[in-house]
């Protein structure tokens, strides 16, 4: 069973770089066009790959998280970064491309730790408890021509998330997936019905 | 934070723009200052580089 347990390791305050960074990784450096926010970039390890593969210096990277030590990880990264709650500081339609490995883990409220860790893996009771309000927010955030890259895991409950993908107006195409020994991890890209 | 992240961020609580005050600057960066909304008037501390643009009420250090 893959529990928070596991996930937290010894490492308490900013989520650092597992696989599930490196597939979002790969998809954002192959899929980001033009102006780029990765949400919740933990350690900024993600956002400081996409901003590194961009040779041509086409991409503008952006950088947001809740937690305060993140912030700081990321913006010694060289990134530009914004301490922020999912969407809620950016405006409407400035977005290209919006990145994002939510916090997904189902974790039941009374076995909670109640530090930054937690914050970075719980999804709440069902897992979805971040990834729904950003679906519900991310088009307010996107330019026309935009898409979303959203990590999602099995675990999670891939069918729900899906109804709320179609649900806030999204076609989406599974652009990477990989298969673990507890739970498959696919990169959905999100793009305007 | 650059000073053109201006055109992309805005207040959390109603979306309106935000005037920038500036303490300190280094190399083209604003390092400390305020974000004040134009609207609400809500203020937003810029440490480090770093706006903090939670609400008020997510300001605290918490959940650690």
């Amino acid at each position: 069973m893959t529990d928070l347990a596991e996930r937290r390791g010894t490492e308490t305050t900013v989520y650092q770089p597992a696989e599930d960074s490196g597939l979002l990784a790969e998809a954002a450096i192959a899929e980001a066009t033009g102006r780029v926010l990765e949400v919740g970039t933990g350690s900024g390890w993600v956002a400081e790959r996409i901003a590194e593969a961009d040779a041509d210096g086409d991409l503008e990277v952006v950088a947001s998280d809740v937690n305060p030590h993140a912030c700081e990880q990321a913006r010694e990264r060289g990134l530009e970064v914004v301490r922020a709650s999912l969407l809620d500081p950016f405006r409407d339609g400035v977005f290209d491309t919006v990145a994002f490995n939510p916090p997904y883990l189902p974790t039941d409220p009374d076995n909670e730790w109640d530090d930054w860790m937690e914050a970075a893996l719980s999804g709440g009771r069902t897992g979805r408890e971040l990834i729904e309000p950003f679906l519900d927010d991310v088009g307010r955030v996107l330019a026309p021509d935009g898409r979303v890259l959203l990590l999602v895991s099995s675990l999670t409950g891939y069918e729900a998330v899906i109804d709320r993908v179609e649900a806030a107006g999204f076609a989406h195409e599974v652009v990477r997936e990989e298969s673990y020994p507890f739970e498959t991890l696919s990169i959905l890209r999100l793009t305007r019905r | 934070m650059k000073e053109s992240l201006l055109d992309i961020i805005c207040c959390p609580l109603d979306k309106h723009d935000l005037e920038l005050e500036v303490e300190d600057r280094e190399d083209g960066e604003v390092l400390e200052g305020t974000l004040t909304c134009t609207d609400c008037g809500e203020t937003y501390p810029i440490e480090d580089g770093i706006p903090n643009l939670l609400p008020p009420d997510m300001r605290e250090e918490a959940p650690a």
